[in-house]
């Protein structure tokens, strides 16, 4: 067998990958368009905004409490190498702030929420109820997926504001109880090195990744065919390719945000 | 009322329209009859803007709705009452809700004035009293008497129902074929119903339409097709295994 066989699946599956970004594109473009206009259901934007922001609370102060501790064991083998115990703070805050914690929050988002939406417009799609909504003069993208996309970008900053507070006390607890960093030290620490464009590095970030989760489910979720299966593939599609462009954007975003 | 001109569509290269040319008079009820898989949802869908076929015409009055802007294509939709062939009702919304919300979104009457009017047509399909059950709690039979209520709540001038009777039981087949017929009767309006319960259809309907691959096989009188004796029609209709008891035209 010569190369043409491997050759013709990595074709195939770059077609297919262009075929899905091009989808999530437009539906972006469609998504900006009617925001700008205003033209969402406002009703439905609440009704998201209670079911992916305030109910995802739990999971991810869960989540940052224990970011919060694993970090500042991390941090503290190097600090402790280099006697620098002072700067424990700054050392596991600002992996916190800028980094780790808009990504894995964004992750746990995405598993919750993302894959949520992605079953949810999906059923609606292969049950007709995406084709009943048109038969009532409402558009789908203004009435479904507007909504779904500002309350995930809104919940997701929201969280992650939230969930970096939660780990850097965590954080402090840990340091103190375990390393024996008084929490003023740590605080002060991270207050003197930490700028405020480290904090609304990850801000912006969490933004970007809640569009990029918005889009993607509700892409998948609306382009499901064949029933149960279908929704199946594209709830792993949805938190698959989310999971994907949350690290590449993150890699460009890094660069582009210092 | 409705006319499709040589209308083409395929899904992932299998033809579900091939050069389908059909006719729906204003004020009357045709039959569509058909084998599964032979285009009659598609052709639903084509015939209220849901689906673009691939290529002929499709007017809805004197909107072209294929060339028409987005707005007034919503604006024809919003004409239609459509009944989908496994209900598409919202599952979030109780039963009273799902009948109420094309009247909210498409009427200008009184919260009070929806009430009522979402509680009478489902009275008229015999649901009074399920006003507040979830349609996760109904049976198949229910569902789809919410579903005809819905198409139909803002008393639409074009109503399309998509294999109302499918999979249901003969006695319920026929007690949802006699709402339609009695809607029609009531609100004047334009049916198009698809059905696989081919005697049902045939004692209904003003005209009945036979479509087999996508293409139109025959169309005429109930009593015109029950007598054509093409290879091609009886071989749906002897198919059919009819008749159990001869309509009375026949």
């Amino acid at each position: 067998m010569g190369l043409g066989a491997p050759a013709r699946g990595v074709g195939r599956l770059f077609v297919l990958a262009a075929y899905e970004v091009g989808g999530v594109f437009l539906l972006l473009m469609q998504v900006v368009g009617r925001l700008f206009r205003l033209d969402f259901d406002r009703l439905e934007f609440r009704r998201c905004l209670l079911q992916m922001g305030y109910r995802s609370v739990s999971i991810i102060a869960a989540t940052a409490f224990v970011i919060g501790i694993i970090l500042v064991i991390q941090a503290f083998v190097f600090v402790d190498r280099y006697g620098l115990r002072s700067q424990l703070g700054w050392g596991s805050g600002f992996v916190t702030i800028r980094e780790l914690g808009p990504v894995l929050f964004a992750l746990m988002f995405s598993g919750r929420v993302g894959a949520y939406t992605a079953a949810e417009l999906g059923t609606m799609q292969v049950t007709d109820q995406v084709d009943g909504l048109r038969c009532l003069a409402i558009d789908p993208i203004a009435y479904l997926v507007v909504p779904r996309f500002a309350a995930m970008v809104l919940s997701l900053v929201a969280l992650t504001i939230i969930g970096n507070t939660i780990a850097l006390f965590s954080a402090s607890l840990v340091g103190q109880i375990m390393m024996d960093v008084d929490q003023h030290t740590f605080w002060a620490s991270l207050l003197e090195m930490l700028t405020p464009w480290d904090y609304l590095t990850g801000v912006f970030k969490a933004a970007f990744f809640g569009g990029i989760i918005a889009v993607t489910s509700c892409h998948f979720g609306l382009i499901a065919s064949a029933g149960a299966p279908g929704v199946g593939r594209a709830v792993n599609s949805s938190v698959v390719a989310s999971a994907i462009a949350i690290f590449v954007v993150d890699f460009f975003s890094t660069f582009v945000l210092g | 009322m409705i006319n499709l001109v040589n209308v083409y569509r395929s899904f992932d290269g299998i033809k579900a329209l091939d050069g389908l040319t059909l006719s729906v008079k204003k004020g009357g009820l045709l039959g569509i009859l058909g084998p599964g898989g032979s285009g009659k949802s598609t052709l639903c869908k084509v015939a209220c803007g849901l689906v673009k076929p691939d290529a002929g015409v499709v007017f809805v009055d004197d909107v072209d709705l294929i060339r028409a802007d987005p707005k007034t294509v919503r604006r024809i939709q919003a004409r239609c009452g459509v009944q989908f062939q496994n209900d598409a009702l919202f599952e979030h919304m109780s039963v009273w809700a799902n009948v109420a919300y094309p009247l909210q979104r498409l009427t200008d009457y009184s919260p009070g004035e929806i009430r009522a009017m979402a509680i009478e047509r489902l009275a008229t399909v015999g649901l009074a009293g399920f006003e507040n059950q979830m349609p996760s709690q109904l049976s198949g039979g229910q569902r789809r008497r919410v579903a005809l209520a819905r198409a139909c709540a803002t008393e639409p001038e074009i109503l399309i129902c998509d294999d109302p009777t499918a999979g249901l039981d003969p006695v319920t087949s026929r007690h949802i074929l006699d709402m339609i017929v009695g809607i029609r009767y009531q609100v004047r309006n334009t049916v198009v119903v698809v059905s696989s319960d081919t005697l049902g259809l045939l004692s209904i309907a003003d005209r009945v339409a036979l479509i087999w691959d996508g293409k139109l096989i025959a169309e005429d009188t109930p009593a015109v097709i029950w007598q054509d004796q093409r290879r091609e029609v009886r071989r749906y209709l002897d198919d059919a295994k009819l008749p159990i008891r001869r309509p009375s035209w026949a």
